[in-house]
């Protein structure tokens, strides 16, 4: 369907298990519309597995694929470090300290790219206009998350169908309603071909969902980031150098030192509150003025919310807000805001434990400056 | 009080320590031990510090047991101007099964550091005026652990040592003038 609607079809390739199957997907769809062979893209992150490169130079050669191979500085979040939060793969000016060298045929700069680009901002401009209509197909499910679901809910014609971006390029999630498991049967049923960095998850113990072919210094992959260590020494003695803060963070990553754990307050700090100012004046210019008005801006939904004051502990009844919930939130420099939906949980179970319900606490919050 | 018996010291490995050149040294084939650029630079630290405190454990043929990264640092410039290529070394009699567990053995047996003794001794250190750049070199640790340790505790010093500024830049709230010293 996507072959006739649409003038191009490029699949987002990331050598990773729901791009497999859309890979799959594409190139039988393809040879039935008689559009082979199936254009594709990768972004080389630079600090991936062995595996993964070994697998997408496979896709390469494929007489049925034509891939594109993108080693382009792309900015990416590293959540090791609070001076550093982000690093820009194959950035020229680091090529020193690259974690391998760079691909053969890969595309390492392009007009329409410019630094400080993300994958999500960079993606739609791979392919131009003169392709007309592009729709770019993505492994996105929407049980891999809420932030997922919603993504594949912006409705074209069917829910995994987007309207354009940059005029002329139209997302798509085919798998969008496929589980995790759906997504291994595929492949082994029709004897496609994988990215064996998953054999390896398997050996060492990694469950099904947390299988993730994805960027290692972000703030979900940090918790496994020792895991590199383990698995790949040799990759591993490169990145450990390739951005701050990756050995601190492989050794304390799942610790209060990166805000696992955070229900006990330091030492000698007083209050979470006072935690919560010392916490964020670490953080220097320009992070810190984000941080801060993501912050402010939490405080304010609290304060439009009621005119109850922060607690410093147990959660806000209504806004699931605490100056531990904050200080937490500070800790892990939060800058993407995924952790900000963890508020509704917690104000839920301090409903529940405080014996009231949502009518209630609008009834005793209506003096405050939220209109409803 | 009853008396030791006397032990035999001339039994003991360490009784028995050679100055062997370390060409004469070879690794063995099995060794699972991987060491970081980190711990390595570390650990020539380590011997440069403290000089050798510990001989390198060889079966008779001079086939590495444990000691194999501290061989391989032997041939770096600093000690080669030091020791000349020269390596302590202890032979041992071991079974092709034994000498595996026994390099096992040598890298397991040791435990893991706490985190909070650990951000009181760095923290200890910082107060008694020990420059960060020196706790970094002499532990083999990035800013970031440093920092992340010592400001665990609370340490407001530190954010000045570490070159840390204390305002808040938007919005109205005098946060920093909040901040107490903590003796």
């Amino acid at each position: 369907m996507l072959y006739r609607r649409f003038d191009t079809v490029v699949v987002s390739f990331s050598g990773g298990k729901d791009s497999t199957v859309c890979l799959h997907l594409a190139l039988e769809a393809a040879a039935l519309t008689g559009k082979l062979p199936v254009r594709a893209y990768f972004w080389d992150e630079e600090a991936i597995h062995p595996e993964t490169i070994e697998y997408v130079e496979r896709i390469r050669a494929r007489p049925d694929v034509e891939l594109r191979w993108l080693c382009l500085p792309v900015k990416h979040r590293n959540a090791c470090s609070r001076r550093s939060p982000y690093w820009y793969c194959w950035d020229p000016e680091q090529e020193p300290l690259w974690c391998r060298p760079l691909p053969a045929g890969a595309e390492t700069t392009h007009a329409w790219f410019k630094r400080g680009m993300t994958i999500p901002e960079a993606s739609p401009y791979v392919y131009g206009r003169e392709l007309g209509t592009v729709c770019d197909v993505r492994g996105i499910r929407a049980d891999e998350s809420l932030r997922r679901l919603m993504s594949v809910m912006h409705r074209l014609e069917e829910n995994w169908l987007q309207g354009a971006r940059n005029g002329n390029n139209y997302p798509a999630s085919p798998i969008y309603d496929w589980s995790v498991t759906d997504v291994w049967t595929a492949p082994m049923q029709h004897g496609w071909d994988y990215n064996r960095a998953y054999d390896l998850f398997y050996k060492v113990g990694v469950p099904l969902n947390d299988m993730r072919i994805c960027p290692p210094f972000g703030e979900e992959p940090l918790g496994a980031l020792y895991r590199y260590a383990i698995c790949w020494p040799d990759l591993w003695d490169k990145m450990v150098r390739r951005v701050p803060g990756a050995a601190t963070a492989a050794r304390y990553s799942r610790t209060l030192l990166y805000g696992f754990g955070g229900e006990r307050l330091p030492e000698g700090i007083p209050s979470w509150r006072e935690w919560t100012q010392r916490l964020l004046v670490l953080y220097p210019e320009p992070y810190r003025s984000i941080i801060s008005a993501k912050t402010s801006s939490i405080i304010q939904m609290h304060k439009n919310k009621t005119k109850r004051p922060i607690p410093e502990d147990t959660a806000d009844p209504h806004s699931g807000l605490s100056w531990r919930f904050l200080a937490n939130l500070i800790m892990r420099g939060d800058l993407k805001g995924r952790r900000q939906g963890k508020l509704n949980d917690a104000a839920l179970k301090q409903m529940d434990r405080q014996g009231l319900t949502l009518t209630e606490l609008m009834e005793s919050d209506r003096d405050s400056t939220t209109r409803y | 009080m009853t008396a030791q018996p006397a032990i035999d010291i001339t039994a003991e490995p360490v009784s028995r320590v050679e100055w062997l050149h370390r060409s004469q040294l070879s690794a063995n084939d099995y060794n699972p031990n991987h060491v970081a650029p980190p711990e390595l630079d570390l650990l020539l630290v380590s011997i440069l510090a403290d000089g050798w405190t510990q001989p390198i454990v060889c079966l008779p043929d001079l086939t590495i047991v444990d000691g194999f990264h501290r061989w391989t640092l032997a041939a770096d410039p600093r000690m080669e101007a030091r020791y000349h290529g020269m390596v302590p070394v202890v032979r041992v009699q071991l079974d092709p099964i034994h000498r595996r567990m026994s390099t096992i053995r040598h890298n397991r047996a040791r435990g893991i550091h706490g985190i909070i003794p650990m951000a009181k001794i760095v923290t200890q250190m910082i107060e008694e005026g020990v420059k960060p750049d020196d706790i970094q070199i002499g532990l083999g640790m990035e800013d970031e652990e440093l920092s992340r340790l010592a400001t665990h505790i609370g340490l407001p010093e530190l954010a000045g040592a570490l070159d840390f500024t204390k305002e808040w830049t938007p919005g109205k709230k005098p946060a920093a003038a909040k901040i107490q010293r903590v003796k």
